[in-house]
């Protein structure tokens, strides 16, 4: 007991959730850094968006490096306006524990005086955060022009230097006196933890047999991600019929396949992947609250300022370029023993043309209408009795009605493989790679066994681009001016940026997290004018 | 007794909370591990003398080109064809690992010796890749290409009467290799080692092999000899 309870101590410890601001308008960008728990091996924390109503709105997933992350949301234009809870949390912990963040978010189009109440959460235990004079701050001033330059020097004493625990959050933003935001741990106990992605993302879902309704054990089930060289895992299901996959060096957004196929020809499967966030569960408490009117003064100048920042495309995001692995050189069916373009020879109408005029070694046949296929085993010079791996773009099939109409228009290349291929414990008794003209899977038929994704894996890293003034008429109108989740501790920390053409209070902020886990600030409070 | 009884439903609900915080799904093993990837072994014509470098199936350990390692595989150098083989317990077929996938292997003699190969680009005649074993890993490598290769014999019989003319014969070569200098080939004597080296060091390599009683006759002692050359500082002039 002693040791699982010091443990979920230390899970929340450190464990912390920072926006850039607490008040947004719908369309913008939330920046976003999170310090995670120091001793949790996850890799990938989890970052969504969830309206008062318990809906997960949005959310991404963020890759955690030396226990902090970074990242951003964007936030959908069509967001009502309302309190929103900004959550943060590990998949192996995430039924026990959570950081939220309330934010308001106004909607751009019908946001401004509609609304009067607001509400805010009670009786959470907030995240204590030391306020700490050993951060000092020069050559800041009181009040600043708008359009001006701040160069400003953090210094931070050489006792707290050696104390710091990883990078600290330096940012500069419009703050909002009306609306104090505040940061929650939310914990409760929720049963069963989620598995420790201490790799990658995990991918998980549940395959059932559709005439018993139970899990299907025993089933082998793919995923396949179309790439140029397409990346492939397989996973045979338990007793419970539970399947996962592991994403271990994707970013951004990825398309996937996940299909399976009965042991029997009659069996019929059903696939069900898992939510790739946490449910929901249990909101907090909240209360209702009334809301001033100089709030909603600033809400309205909000609008305002985004929609121009819109118009002139001054909301862009720098995507940093990030040094992928190099995940496959060949593919995993292997180096095909030859290619054919079948658009190189005279246009031949369906595939049985195309095997027999230019596919030596592979034998189609169509009788009854129904297509066999059969490759050549070039090594001991007969045919494979069995069925050889079909893939279209990538992605394996079995129906061979599928390629049976394809003539030379919709072909933009074959690859033959004519020996016996193994992946891990698979066998392919020769592989018949079709790559399409359009390459856009629309001639893979989508049913229960096959369910096509558009993935959101790990997110690229981005930084908020600088103000590049184009035209002098053009107002820059940036409530955040400067942010940096990565800045190095130490003894003096130099800040360049310059104000926008906003006026009101501005604050520079540094936070960091201290390696027993002690959350600690300094800011520094300015005005524009 | 009253205190007997709280310390056992103290530890009856500890074991209860720490299993609720601790547990996790139950996965397949090796669920997350890097596939193997190859193509079935097709056993190679009989001939006199052997393909392989190692009899029987050894316990070893392969590492893919991304760093990760597989164990627990029984491997098989082919010393013909430069192939590892390994035995897949699961459907019992013997796969040739695609030399792509992989940085290296490494197998335990019976002896228990481990025997280290490591995939290197080689630029001399017949380029590409090959499965080095290294005999010792340093600034400077002395590296062995395990090679075997067909030559042409004197008529025979073979097991089934059959008349043959081709045997497998080991062609072992030897690299001294730096990552900056490369490969410079080497014969396993005494007048080859020392060809490595400048006039001056010579002589005192001379005298050091002299002064630990080595003589240079098999691959064993020249190991041993390149070691210790190596520990007292002599560069090898590429």
């Amino acid at each position: 007991m002693v040791v699982a309870m010091t443990g979920y101590t230390q899970e929340k410890a450190g464990f912390a959730l920072y926006t850039d601001r607490d008040v947004y308008v719908s369309g913008e960008t939330l920046f976003t850094k999170i310090y995670t728990p120091e001793g949790n091996p996850a890799r990938i924390v989890y970052l969504d968006l969830v309206n008062q109503y318990g809906v997960r709105v949005t959310g991404v997933s963020l890759e955690i490096k030396s226990n902090q992350a970074n990242g951003f949301i964007q936030l959908p234009d069509s967001l009502g306006s309302g309190n929103y809870l900004a959550r943060a949390y590990l998949k192996n912990t995430s039924g026990k524990l959570k950081v939220l963040r309330e934010i308001w978010i106004s909607n751009r189009f019908d946001g401004r005086e509609k609304t009067s109440e607001m509400k805010r959460i009670s009786g959470l235990e907030k995240i204590q955060e030391q306020r700490t004079g050993k951060i000092e701050f020069e050559n800041i001033e009181a009040n600043y022009q708008s359009n001006s330059n701040i160069a400003a020097t953090i210094r931070i004493d050489e006792t707290l230097l050696s104390e710091i625990d990883g990078n600290l959050l330096v940012s500069v933003a419009q703050t909002e006196p009306s609306f104090d935001a505040a940061s929650f741990i939310w914990s409760y106990n929720q049963g069963k933890e989620g598995i420790t992605e201490n790799k990658g993302i995990i991918l998980s879902g549940t395959v059932t047999d559709r005439k018993t309704l139970e899990p299907a054990a025993g089933i082998t089930i793919y995923l396949t991600i179309p790439d140029s060289v397409p990346g492939f895992q397989y996973y045979q299901t338990r007793k419970d019929g539970r399947f996962y996959f592991l994403l271990e060096d994707y970013f951004g957004a990825v398309q996937a396949v996940v299909q399976c196929f009965g042991n029997t020809p009659v069996q019929r499967l059903k696939i069900t992947m898992d939510e790739m966030f946490a449910e929901v569960g249990t909101l907090p408490e909240y209360r209702q609250q009334p809301i001033s009117e100089e709030f909603k003064r600033n809400i309205s100048r909000n609008i305002d300022a985004l929609t121009f920042r819109k118009i002139f495309g001054q909301d862009k995001l720098e995507v940093e370029q990030v040094a992928i692995k190099q995940k496959e050189i060949s593919p995993y069916y292997g180096n095909p023993t030859r290619t054919v373009d079948p658009q190189l020879f005279i246009d031949l109408p369906d595939f049985t043309e195309i095997s027999r005029e230019l596919l030596p070694g592979v034998k189609w046949r169509n009788y009854n209408n129904e297509p066999t296929l059969q490759v050549i085993n070039n090594n001991m010079h007969n045919y494979f009795a069995d069925n050889p791996l079909i893939l279209i773009d990538g992605i394996p099939i079995r129906d061979l009605n599928v390629i049976k109409d394809m003539g030379t228009a919709d072909i933009d290349r074959v690859e033959i493989c004519q020996y016996e291929r193994y992946y891990g414990d698979l066998r392919f008794p020769g592989v018949v790679a079709i790559y399409t003209t359009k390459a856009d899977y629309s001639s893979l038929p989508t049913s229960d066994q096959l369910i096509r994704m558009d993935l959101e894996t790990i997110q690229l890293q981005v930084a908020s681009a600088e103000h590049v003034v184009q035209e002098q008429t053009i107002p820059d109108l940036r409530q955040l001016i400067y942010w940096n989740p990565l800045a190095e501790p130490k003894s003096a920390i130099f800040i360049k940026c310059n104000t926008s053409a906003i006026a009101g209070q501005f604050k520079l902020i540094v936070r960091g997290r201290l390696k027993n886990g002690t959350l600690i600030f300094a800011e520094k409070q300015f005005e524009v004018k | 007794m009253n205190i007997r009884i709280i310390l056992l439903f103290i530890l009856f609900h500890a074991a209860g909370f720490a299993i609720t915080v601790f547990a996790q799904e139950p996965l397949n093993p090796n669920w997350d591990a890097e596939k193997i990837k190859g193509t079935r072994y097709i056993p190679y014509p009989i001939y006199d003398g052997f393909p392989f470098l190692n009899d029987s199936w050894l316990p070893g350990k392969i590492e893919f080109a991304s760093g990760e390692i597989a164990d627990s595989l029984y491997l098989r150098y082919s010393s013909f064809k430069d192939e590892v083989v390994y035995y897949n317990e699961a459907i019992t077929t013997q796969i040739v690992i695609d030399k792509a996938s992989l940085n290296g292997f490494s197998f335990t003699e019976k002896d228990g010796r481990t025997r280290v190969f490591r995939k290197q680009y080689f630029d001399g005649f017949m380029k590409g890749d090959r499965y080095f074993e290294v005999l010792s890993d340093g600034e400077t490598d002395l590296l062995a290409y395990r090679k075997v290769i067909l030559i042409t014999i004197s008529p025979y019989k073979d097991q089934n009467n059959i008349l043959k003319n081709l045997a497998y014969d080991p062609n072992y070569q030897y690299y001294f290799y730096s990552p900056a200098m490369e490969y410079a080939s080497v014969r396993m004597n005494l007048g080859a080692l020392l060809s490595k080296f400048d006039k001056v060091s010579q002589k005192s390599i001379k005298k050091l092999l002299r002064k630990n009683r080595i003589k240079i006759t098999d691959e064993f002692s020249f190991v041993y000899s390149w070691k210790l050359i190596e520990k007292e500082g002599f560069k090898v002039a590429f």
